[in-house]
């Protein structure tokens, strides 16, 4: 383990980063793009020394994991005491972790270096927290307990609300960041109960090693570790936008492309599913937390699916998808979780989360930054006004178009690998459960819908005629700079499914007793995959889906009219866009609920307890007032004052103390 | 030889004159020389314990006391002086500064 010894600089540059630019002044950094240069060069550092790490622990690990730590807080009080480490844990789940994150984000702040160039002096503000949010996501990543996680949970939190709220001079920007924080804290909280639950069930001990060795020594019984894998899946649910708190995610793309690019692939929203796969040891004991999380994962990716298919907006519309995909990574593992329950054998479920997280990773990042690239050259985010773009933005046309055909899951593309393997990984819950054929059916309509409004997206932006003469006319190919970026992620997002074929299943395991997968050549799982009836169900569906958009969006043989030709279906089409009602329910429930209690709580405060302080000291300021009066000012009053004190106390001397 | 408490019912009566004097009179140099007979009724319970004890200590701090006395008058009086050059009376009922 050379490398790993130095995991812990992973984070530390650019932070160093965040340091450098966010506290050395504008005056240094204006010729110098706001700071670009050193945010670029810290990523990269910590991009190479993470691939060194990575690439350490999935070659050489025997799969016990790296640790390494130091005590933070020690608490020593009679029969109660534990200790708070700060440290690394380095497994193979952390290091694809660090793989996506530090690779994505070094691309992602060398896009940046063409998308932001016109933001002026805010461009240093836009590296010093982006770095930030590199950071504390790469220190998430290799925390090494609970409670460490807890603290870069809450940083990303913070970051990602610096960040989408960036443009804070509009009023959707800023509302939309306060929206994506407070969402998220719900989640938050619901996290940090969890941790409660740990904390008292494992005895103080929040380390990963120890929860994970320890799982049978929970005090507390089956319904407390339960309540508590279901409170931390909560957390993921806040973070990773899953029903019933997707809202803030459509909301986010407020922030800067480039900001959403980073948010929906490497950071923030990958963070709960990270979550859930790295407390996989804990979450398995609770085959109840693991069914739930497979009905959220699977909901949740066609209930976002549906809002994706009319929505105008391009960045939206990836927004929906994102949302959706996080659905089938919550399902795969959720599955893969109930099925070990059951039957404490090798399944595919751990590997098809974290396997799609990856490849989910690549292709997201590529369309953001794709539909970044698009903005850019279109100054408008609405897909109505553009049309006929692939004529002059044809790098970014291409790219787009294998990042669409990745996620709607064609072979060889990625999205097809790891997407199969989710739904093996639910048909494979039916054994267990009837539930999951509800769940599999909701997998394949996803599929489905994820294709067709995916194309819709790529016609509607690139093919046809253009519908906006002036924004076509003003349409320029992305400087290069960005496009280069582009182009190493569409290498990835056709290419980083193959690593399915490399034994991405028998290295990526979640540690778990009796856990072994087979070894398997790259040939004996193609002909696993192709020789399965369920791989062509979705490779059908998908294609249908495309099939679809071609037809209304590019041919026209169907008018998309017809979506919304009769009443039924243009209600059904404005609830859609309505987002079902949630924005509106999120709305009413904040501003009569909360405000309401506000409202009461401000009465209490202001009339009760504020009254009484103060009508106590007015009472006190009209006393003095009425007192002050004794002061006339004549020497002689005063006087006889003193002469009537002094004999009243040689009285009382002579009567009550008896002196004389 | 005469008894003490003579002594003490005369420095007894004093302090009561002055004392009078001191809370009624509206002319502050009738209020100095009244502090002055009070201070005088101090000075007899002095001298006259001195004697009765046959110790000298006490009429030491009659001297002492009478001494203390006169520089005070001085003071008083310079302070009675500047009042009424700056406020036209000594009258005590005009004279309210010690106030809020």
């Amino acid at each position: 383990m050379a490398f790993a010894e130095y995991a812990w600089l992973i984070p530390i540059f650019p932070l160093i980063a965040f340091v450098v630019i966010g506290f050395l002044g504008n005056r240094l950094f204006k010729k110098w793009e706001g700071g670009a240069p050193v945010a670029i060069l810290m990523t990269a550092i910590s991009l190479v020394l993470a691939l060194a790490v990575a690439f350490e622990a999935l070659t050489t690990g025997d799969g016990t994991p790296f640790v390494q730590s130091l005590e933070w807080l020690v608490v020593q009080s009679g029969e109660f005491n534990f200790t708070f480490n700060m440290g690394i844990y380095i497994d193979n789940l952390s290091a694809l972790m660090l793989i996506v994150v530090a690779f994505i984000s070094t691309l992602v702040v060398i896009y940046s270096l063409g998308y932001m160039h016109e933001e002026g002096e805010k461009k240093r503000r836009y590296y010093a927290v982006i770095s930030l949010f590199i950071s504390v996501m790469l220190g998430l990543v290799l925390a090494s307990n609970f409670l460490q996680m807890f603290i870069f949970w809450e940083l990303v939190g913070l970051c990602s609300y610096l960040l989408i709220g960036f443009w804070n001079t509009r009023p959707s920007a800023a509302s939309a960041a306060k929206k994506a924080f407070l969402v998220t804290r719900i989640g938050d909280i619901m996290f940090m109960i969890g941790l409660f639950v740990f904390f008292i069930g494992f005895q103080g001990n929040l380390d990963y090693t120890h929860i994970f060795n320890n799982v049978d020594a929970f005090v507390g019984g089956d319904a407390l570790l339960t309540f508590g894998t279901l409170m931390i899946f909560g957390g993921a649910i806040g973070k990773s936008a899953q029903f019933p708190l997707h809202d803030w995610l459509p909301d986010a793309m407020e922030g800067p492309t480039t900001v959403s690019a980073l948010i929906h692939a490497a950071t923030m929203v990958k963070a709960g599913v990270y979550l859930v796969a790295r407390s996989y040891p804990v979450m398995v004991e609770t085959p109840d937390t693991m069914l739930f999380i497979a009905f959220i994962g699977g909901f949740t990716a066609l209930f976002a699916a549906t809002m994706a298919l009319n929505n105008t907006n391009i960045k939206r519309v990836l927004a929906y998808s994102t949302v959706s995909q996080l659905g089938y990574m919550f399902l795969a593992l959720g599955a893969g979780g109930y099925i070990y329950y059951y039957h404490a054998d090798f399944n595919v479920g751990y590997a098809a989360g974290t396997f799609h997280l990856m490849n989910h990773a690549f292709f997201k990042a590529l369309l953001f930054l794709s539909a970044g690239a698009v903005i850019h050259a279109a100054h408008t985010e609405d897909m109505r006004l553009m049309g006929g773009l692939s004529k002059k933005l044809k790098i970014t046309s291409l790219v787009m178009l294998i990042g669409c055909i990745s996620i709607a899951g064609i072979p060889p593309f990625s999205g097809f690998w790891s997407k199969d393997l989710v739904l093996e990984a639910a048909f494979e819950g039916i054994q267990y459960n009837g539930l999951f054929i509800l769940l599999y059916a909701f997998g394949l309509i996803t599929a489905f819908l994820t294709a067709f409004y995916m194309f819709r997206l790529w016609f509607l932006t690139f093919a046809g005629k253009p519908r906006d003469q002036h924004t076509y006319d003003h349409a320029h190919e992305a400087p290069k700079v960005m496009w280069v970026p582009l182009a190493i992620l569409a290498v990835l997002a056709f290419g980083s499914g193959f690593a399915f074929l490399m034994g991405f299943e028998s290295v990526l395991v979640p540690g778990l007793e009796g856990f072994v997968p087979h070894e398997a050549s790259a040939v004996d799982l193609l002909v696993a995959v192709f020789t399965n009836i369920l791989t062509y169900a979705s490779i059908l569906a998908a294609v249908l889906g495309i099939g679809l958009a071609y037809l209304v969006y590019y041919k026209g043989t169907i008018n998309p009219a017809v979506f919304t030709a009769t009443p039924a279906r243009k209600a059904m089409s404005n609830v859609l866009l309505a987002r079902y009602g949630f924005t509106k329910a999120y709305d009413w429930f904040g501003l009569k609920v909360i405000y309401g209690i506000s409202k009461v709580v401000d009465f209490i405060d202001r009339r009760i307890i504020d009254g009484l302080i103060n009508g106590i000291s007015a009472g006190l300021i009209r006393a003095g007032g009425f007192l002050r009066r004794g002061q006339t000012g004549f020497v002689q009053s005063y006087a006889a004052v003193i002469v009537a004190g002094v004999s009243l106390i040689v009285i009382l001397l002579f009567y009550v103390g008896g002196v004389i | 030889m005469i008894p003490i408490e003579y002594f003490l019912a005369l420095s007894g009566i004093l302090f009561v004159i002055g004392a009078l004097g001191v809370l009624t009179k509206k002319n502050a140099i009738v209020v100095l020389m009244s502090v002055e007979v009070m201070l005088n009724a101090a000075n007899i319970n002095f001298v006259a314990f001195s004697a009765f004890y046959g110790s000298l200590n006490g009429a030491i701090f009659a001297l002492v006391s009478i001494a203390i006395a006169a520089a005070e008058v001085a003071v008083g009086l310079a302070i009675i002086m500047n009042l009424y050059k700056t406020r036209d009376t000594i009258s005590l009922n005009k004279i309210n500064l010690l106030r809020w």
